[in-house]
Parts: structure tokens; C-alpha cells; sequence
């Protein structure tokens, strides 16, 4: 219920105060977005299987999100920006899809 | 493939089963879930916005261009019929000014002799067309292609063979016009020619293609035609309209001596 309520708040408060990126951090926003989604399944799964621990959340979180930005940000770099944030997005999204699947399957029993 | 397998069949960070097996203290703080909820969801906000408001800036930017351009073509409508307005009105007021004594009619006679001649004036008359243009061959080699100087000799040329006003692909040459290559193009006054390109002279047309073939001009042009395979057509016409070289200003204008 809380996680609930806070990405509410979240999204309201995104939208109320409307905080402004910095430029520079601005092309990691939606990496960094699809990380969180990722770490986001990840824990649901987990709350489902019933092994859901909070430490472990918040740190595979901020890691997650973390690594992604600075993989893509590392590309940038030595001007493979997009073909990583490429890859990143494929391997997460493969994560988020599995995840997905499990937790449909745990809810529906389908 | 293996990497993808793994990524598949271990899609949940294996912490997860580590701490339960850990037995791990049973959840106290929840706060701290609900912080990082509260991020997720404001980063989702946050990039929401920005890429709904990033799709009408690019649009109204693109819009915005392209106002801009029409007006300063409208613009540039404006003052070329202004041009042609005030170069009316300077000729009225000489006119005026001039008045209509002997002096005077001695003065207009001479700017009517000039006018022609320096292109300021439109003029009709016979003379000669010279067709030039690129070999058929000049995809392969660009020496095979008509440069400015080319055309800078051709106007030389009949100028030395006793043209009186000259044209190129319609714009008429005088004292000041430029011929000069910016690009892939040839430009007489800053304005780009598509080939052929057609040289219309007026002059005598006695004399005027038989002098220019014996110039310098002749020979450079004969040698390209002949070793460079270039198009190069002259023919005498009877009727040759050549307008008035809109690129000529006034640039310094006194009181009669009267």
C-alpha cells in the first residue's frame, strides 16, 4: 500500500513541481526510467514469491538505475552512446518481460 | 545465446532468494519503499513532460523557420518594386531638374547615349548568340566543364569585338557584373546560371563575329571545342532583347552647374 501511495505522490509531485532536469543529465532520464521499471518487476516478483526484502530493493534499485545511466553514459563517451543504450534496453526489457510473465501467471494462475 | 538464456531464466535479482534464505529481519522500514516509489513515480512524471513538451518546440521551431523565410521573401518583393519605383522617380527628377535649356538637352542626349551603353537601359538591336556549354563527357572528367573563366573570355572577347551590350542566360552584363564559380555553379551578379549558357551581345553584326572569332577569346574557344569536345555555337540573330541590368545604383548625384 505505501509503495503505492508514494508513486502516486511521486508522479503528482513530478507533475506539481514540474523539477527541471540538468541538460547534462537529460538523455539518461528514460535508461534510467526503464532500469527503475526493471527493479520495480523485479521486487513485485519477489513480494509475490514471498522472498521480498526492502535492503535488497533499494540497493538493486540504485544500482540498477546507477550502472544503465553510466553504461550509456561511458558509450557516449567513446561514441557507442546509442548502440549501448540499445543493448541496455534489450536486457532489461527481456527482464521486465520474464518478470511480467511470472507475476501474471502468480496473479491469474494463467 | 547463453547470455540471453541467463537473462531469461534468472530475470530476479538473486539477492532476493539470498536474504530470505538469509533470513533476513522481517521488514521494518517502509519508508524507505515509499521514498523510492515517490522517485520512480516523479522521474516517470519528469519524463513525461519533457518529451510531450520537446515535440511541439521542434514543431513550432520548424513553423517558426519557415515564417521567417516567407517573410523575408515578401521582403525582398517589397524592395525590388521599390527599386524599380525610386529608379523611375530618379529619372523623372533629373528630367525635372534638368529643365530645358540647351545645356540641359545637351546633358539628357549624352545620358541617353550612356544609358546603353553602361546597361542601364533596355535595348534591342542585332547582334550574335554564342551557345557554350559542358562536354558530353564532363560527369568523368571536370576539366571538361565550363569554368568562369571561360565565360569571363567569352564576354572579354566580344567586348574587344565591339559589342555594345551583353548578356548571359538573360542577365545583363555592365562595368561591375561578376562572373565567378561559387559551388558547382557559374554566377553572373551573385546569381547562379543552368546550362547552356547563351551569350547574347548586340553589336555590329557585320563585323562582330568575324572580330570575335579572330580575338583571343576565338582561338581559347576553338581550342575548347576542339581538343575538350565543349558545345560552342555562334550564329548571328536578327532581333536581340537584352533588359536593363538591375544591379546598377546610383551612387552620386550633384547639383547641375547651372
Amino acid at each position: 500500500m505505501i509503495p503505492l501511495v508514494g508513486l502516486l505522490a511521486g508522479i503528482v509531485i513530478g507533475i506539481v513541481l514540474e523539477p527541471s532536469i540538468p541538460q547534462v543529465l537529460q538523455p539518461y532520464l528514460p535508461i534510467a526510467i526503464v532500469a527503475a521499471m526493471d527493479a520495480l518487476f523485479g521486487a513485485f516478483r519477489a513480494y509475490l514469491e514471498g522472498t521480498f526484502t526492502d535492503r535488497v530493493f533499494v540497493v538493486s534499485f540504485i544500482s540498477n538505475v546507477l550502472i544503465a545511466a553510466s553504461i550509456v553514459y561511458v558509450g557516449d563517451q567513446i561514441g557507442v552512446g546509442s548502440q549501448l543504450a540499445t543493448g541496455v534496453v534489450v536486457v532489461l526489457g527481456i527482464r521486465i518481460f520474464t518478470n511480467a510473465a511470472a507475476i501474471r501467471r502468480a496473479l491469474f494462475h494463467a | 545465446m547463453d547470455l540471453l538464456n541467463q537473462i531469461i531464466r534468472q530475470p530476479v535479482d538473486p539477492d532476493y532468494a539470498l536474504a530470505a534464505t538469509a533470513g533476513s529481519e522481517p521488514s521494518r522500514g517502509r519508508w524507505k519503499l515509499g521514498v523510492l516509489a515517490m522517485i520512480i513515480g516523479a522521474l516517470f512524471a519528469v519524463a513525461a513532460l519533457q518529451t510531450t513538451r520537446a515535440a511541439p518546440a521542434l514543431q513550432s521551431e520548424r513553423s517558426e523557420l519557415i515564417t521567417r523565410i516567407q517573410a523575408a521573401e515578401r521582403e525582398q518583393d517589397q524592395l525590388r518594386s521599390r527599386v524599380t519605383s525610386l529608379t523611375e522617380e530618379i529619372a523623372t527628377l533629373r528630367a525635372a531638374a534638368l529643365g530645358d535649356d540647351g545645356a540641359a538637352r545637351s546633358v539628357e542626349s549624352q545620358i541617353g547615349l550612356l544609358d546603353p551603353v553602361v546597361g542601364n537601359a533596355a535595348v534591342t538591336g542585332a547582334g550574335v548568340l554564342i551557345v557554350v556549354d559542358d562536354s558530353p563527357s564532363a560527369a568523368a572528367d571536370a576539366r571538361d566543364r565550363v569554368l568562369d573563366i571561360d565565360l569571363q573570355v567569352v564576354v572579354n572577347g566580344l567586348w574587344e569585338a565591339g559589342a555594345e551590350a551583353i548578356a548571359i542566360n538573360g542577365h545583363r552584363l555592365s562595368n561591375l557584373t561578376a562572373i565567378r564559380s561559387a559551388g558547382d555553379a557559374i554566377t553572373v551578379d551573385y546569381r547562379s546560371l543552368t546550362r547552356p549558357y547563351r551569350v547574347e551581345a548586340i553589336g555590329d553584326v557585320r563585323t562582330l563575329q568575324s572580330r570575335f572569332v579572330e580575338t583571343s577569346a576565338g582561338a581559347w574557344w576553338n581550342d575548347l571545342a576542339q581538343n575538350r569536345r565543349m558545345r560552342y555555337e555562334i550564329s548571328d540573330v536578327k532581333q536581340l532583347d537584352l533588359a536593363a541590368d538591375p544591379g546598377i545604383v546610383l551612387r552620386h548625384a550633384g547639383r547641375a552647374a547651372s
